[in-house]
């Protein structure tokens, strides 16, 4: 990973405050200031992180990366009063120019493809039968589809595809007004009957990693 | 306005909450108090050469650090930001505050007096291993003022959303709940459960803790101040805020314990003089170049004859090969550093959530505060900013720096704007303050849940309220245990009382110790 360091030195005088700081070198220079946040929640090269219920990067397509990062600048998504993690990556994204989100998925686009882990167990028959309306766009194999503008689907945290689809039922997320693919998928999470059927359609995710 | 309760009322009360009768039993409290609280001695084995790598640079890092390097280890630590210290964090002119998606520069005045403690700020008395190590690194402490009588309680639904002083809220609460005490004096159960001579014991303090006149009745006090004269003339009594007026706030859940916050951490508190992060310089300066900055762990594998520790610098991924490692990063941020624990600690590790926190502070143009009689303490408003701390140093000086915001919690500061934040601050402050906001200059906001390799207050095991599970105490004395006897989980994580330095420092000498011990096994 290259990390461009604008390291801005701090007046000897305001150091002087700080009676006898011998670590100054380090310790007195300000952070690096590019926006390559991403580790601190994501997880080293975006492995997720469930503590902090930030999903896995690994392997996202850049496409795909992109379009949330606008959408999250934009406010369409991350905007929701109870969508919490979202507003967390909103509050970031809002910051972000147009050439800070380039540099980002450039870097992030490296990461290798790590599927994430295991963490739920539900009725994978029922949950193959429920995925067949979910196939249409996301792939047979859940590996999504760019030309529709439909994101890869396995490999992914399974807590955290299901986190979004009860976002979605619920309308947490997809009902901004300019969310389109959203907006989609707020109609066809309602097919999925209750949680149940959710942690089921997940679990199916689960058995297609690339 | 009525400001009576009666007694049978009263009593009722009393009987919801479990009766008189289990609280005046004879005890052995007395008996069980420990004479005082000591810092542990650490007497570690001269270990010459063996290498450990700690990780992260939080108070026990630097406590563990700090005693093997005298012992003679050969300790590297490896510390994500630009600067040491983690939770104990001290904001000043040039400081840069690396929260994430609202990166900011401290512009205020440079003056060794301006200075804010974003994260830990107070000391209690019986924090022995915190000050053991202010006495032995030549930290000098001042006193830190938590109560000031004089400060304001401002609630909108209190006396019309105008601000009371602490003083007259807390007089007459004191009084009232005095006076009742008193009345229920007269029931038999009562009466009969204490000889004469404990009831005037009694019935003598609580007269004099709520300042009632000869017919035990609270009709105001002079520790209010007074409403007119009191040097010259004779002073005359205030009015008194009717009971049921005190009531309207629920801040008095506050205000009349903010002495006693939190286990033994009342009077006295101190702070170092020109801040917190003194007590970080004061290790971090003698540990030198033993601490590499900006260097991200990215990897911990536990191996049979130790442990190995990939970080990246400039870009450029290193190995630390060691024999031990002392790690105090986050467990929530380990959760996302790739490592081969095993399951049941992971599971353990990946288990406790962070807790959430936000602190904000300007700078003063004036002393505002001293011309209202306030040099310190706290002001609880019931707004999400929900306090303002006055600074008690350097009093009568020029400038002061104002804490405007201290929320447990907080979450809603998340989403706004750098803006947003100081329109709130600003906005909550001027009912108390008329000149608020002609005095603040540069505020400044700390959501600590957004902070850049932080991204939590304290962390948090217990998910009921009820306290700890068994299942959760299982789990932490798994993370008390080393993993293969080589990595060990430090930190205010590592412990069942956590936002305390203290805890923070134990944590560690309780880490010492049992390495200690293994090294004087093996020399055996
Ligand atoms: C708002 C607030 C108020 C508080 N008030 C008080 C108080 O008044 N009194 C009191 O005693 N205590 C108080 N505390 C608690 C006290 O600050 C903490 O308990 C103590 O400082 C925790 O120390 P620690 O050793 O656990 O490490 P932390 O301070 O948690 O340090 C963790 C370290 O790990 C580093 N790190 C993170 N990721 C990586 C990585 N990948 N690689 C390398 N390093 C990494 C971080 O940069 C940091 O240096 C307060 C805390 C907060 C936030």
């Amino acid at each position: 990973m290259k990390k461009i360091i604008a390291a801005t030195a701090l007046t000897l005088s305001s150091l002087c405050n700080i009676a006898s700081l011998a670590a100054e070198g380090d310790v007195g220079v300000a952070a690096a200031m590019d926006d390559r946040y991403c580790n601190t929640c994501h997880g080293v090269e975006g492995i997720g992180n469930i503590a902090v219920e930030a999903p896995r990067l690994a392997g996202m397509e850049a496409w795909y990366l992109k379009r949330q990062l606008e959408n999250f600048r934009a406010g369409i998504r991350g905007t929701h009063g109870e969508d919490t993690q979202g507003i967390a990556m909103r509050s970031m994204a809002a910051k972000l120019s147009d050439e800070s989100i380039t540099d980002i998925v450039a870097w992030a686009g490296n990461w290798e493809y790590v599927p994430a882990e295991v963490t739920v167990e539900g009725n994978v028959n029922q949950g193959r039968t429920a995925f067949q309306t979910c196939a249409a766009c996301h792939g047979v194999n859940a590996q999504g589809n760019e030309a529709l503008g439909v994101p890869a689907l396995a490999g992914q945290n399974d807590w955290y595809l299901i986190t979004q689809l009860r976002n979605f039922r619920a309308g947490f997320r997809g009902s901004h007004r300019e969310d389109t693919y959203g907006s989609q998928m707020v109609t066809m999470s309602k097919t999925l009957r209750d949680d149940q059927a959710v942690i089921n359609v997940v679990s199916y995710i689960n058995t297609l990693q690339k | 306005m009525t400001n009576a309760v009666s007694r049978r009322e009263f009593l009722n009360l009393l009987g919801a909450y479990g009766g008189t009768s289990a609280v005046i039993q004879a005890g052995t409290a007395l008996g069980f108090m420990p004479s005082s609280s000591r810092a542990a001695e650490i007497s570690l084995q001269p270990s010459a050469g063996k290498k450990v790598a700690i990780l992260g640079t939080g108070i026990s890092a630097l406590t563990t650090a700090w005693e093997l390097t005298k012992a003679g280890y050969d300790c590297t630590l490896l510390e994500a930001s630009h600067r040491p210290g983690g939770r104990m964090f001290t904001v000043r002119s040039g400081t840069v505050i690396d929260e994430i998606g609202n990166y900011q520069r401290c512009e205020w005045d440079n003056d060794p007096h301006l200075y804010f403690n974003a994260g830990a700020a107070r000391i209690p008395s019986i924090h022995s291993s915190v000050l053991k190590y202010c006495k032995e690194l030549e930290v000098e402490l001042q006193v830190f003022v938590n109560e000031s009588k004089t400060a304001w309680i401002q609630d909108d639904a209190l006396n019309g959303g105008k601000p009371v002083r602490n003083t007259d809220y807390s007089s007459s609460m004191q009084g009232f709940i005095s006076e009742m005490l008193t009345k229920s004096f007269g029931d038999s159960q009562l009466d009969s459960s204490l000889t004469k001579s404990e009831s005037e014991t009694l019935l003598g303090m609580l007269r004099s803790f709520g300042d009632l006149n000869e017919d035990m009745l609270y009709k105001g006090s002079i520790r209010a101040g007074y409403g007119s004269g009191g040097f010259l003339d004779h002073g005359t009594k205030k009015d008194v805020i009717a009971l049921r007026d005190l009531l309207k706030t629920q801040l008095a859940r506050n205000v009349m314990v903010t002495t006693n916050e939190g286990a033994g951490s009342g009077p006295l508190l101190m702070q170092p003089v020109g801040g917190m992060d003194r007590i970080v310089y004061a290790f971090a300066n003698r540990l030198g170049d033993r601490i590499k900055f900006r260097c991200p762990v990215t990897e911990v594998m536990i191996r049979e004859d130790g442990v190995e520790v990939a970080y990246e610098h400039n870009g450029v991924t290193e190995v630390l090969k060691a024999d031990y490692c002392f790690n105090c990063i986050p467990s929530h941020l380990m959760s996302g550093i790739p490592n081969n624990f095993p399951d049941e600690y992971s599971e353990a590790l990946n288990y406790i959530r962070r807790g959430k926190a936000y602190k904000a502070a300007f700078q003063a143009k004036e002393r505002f505060w001293e011309k209202e009689n306030i040099y310190g303490g706290i002001t609880w408003v019931n707004a999400p900013t929900q306090q303002i701390w006055y600074p008690p140093h350097n009093i009568h000086g020029k400038k002061g720096v104002v804490l405007a915001a201290y929320n447990f919690g907080g979450a809603n500061y998340t989403e706004m704007s750098q803006e947003d934040r100081i329109e709130d601050l600003l906005k909550h402050g001027e009912k108390v303050h008329a000149n608020y906001r002609q005095m603040a200059e540069k505020p400044i906001t700390i959501a600590w849940h957004r902070m850049n390799n932080m991204l939590g207050c304290a962390p948090r095991w217990a998910r009921n309220r009820g306290g700890w599970s068994e299942k959760e105490e299982q789990m932490y004395e798994t993370l008390r245990q080393p993993v293969n006897g080589r990595h060990y989980l430090i930190g205010d994580q590592s412990t069942q009382h956590s936002a305390w330095m203290e805890s923070a420092i134990q944590s560690a000498h309780y880490a010492l110790a049992d390495l200690d011990q293994r090294v004087r096994s093996e020399a055996a």
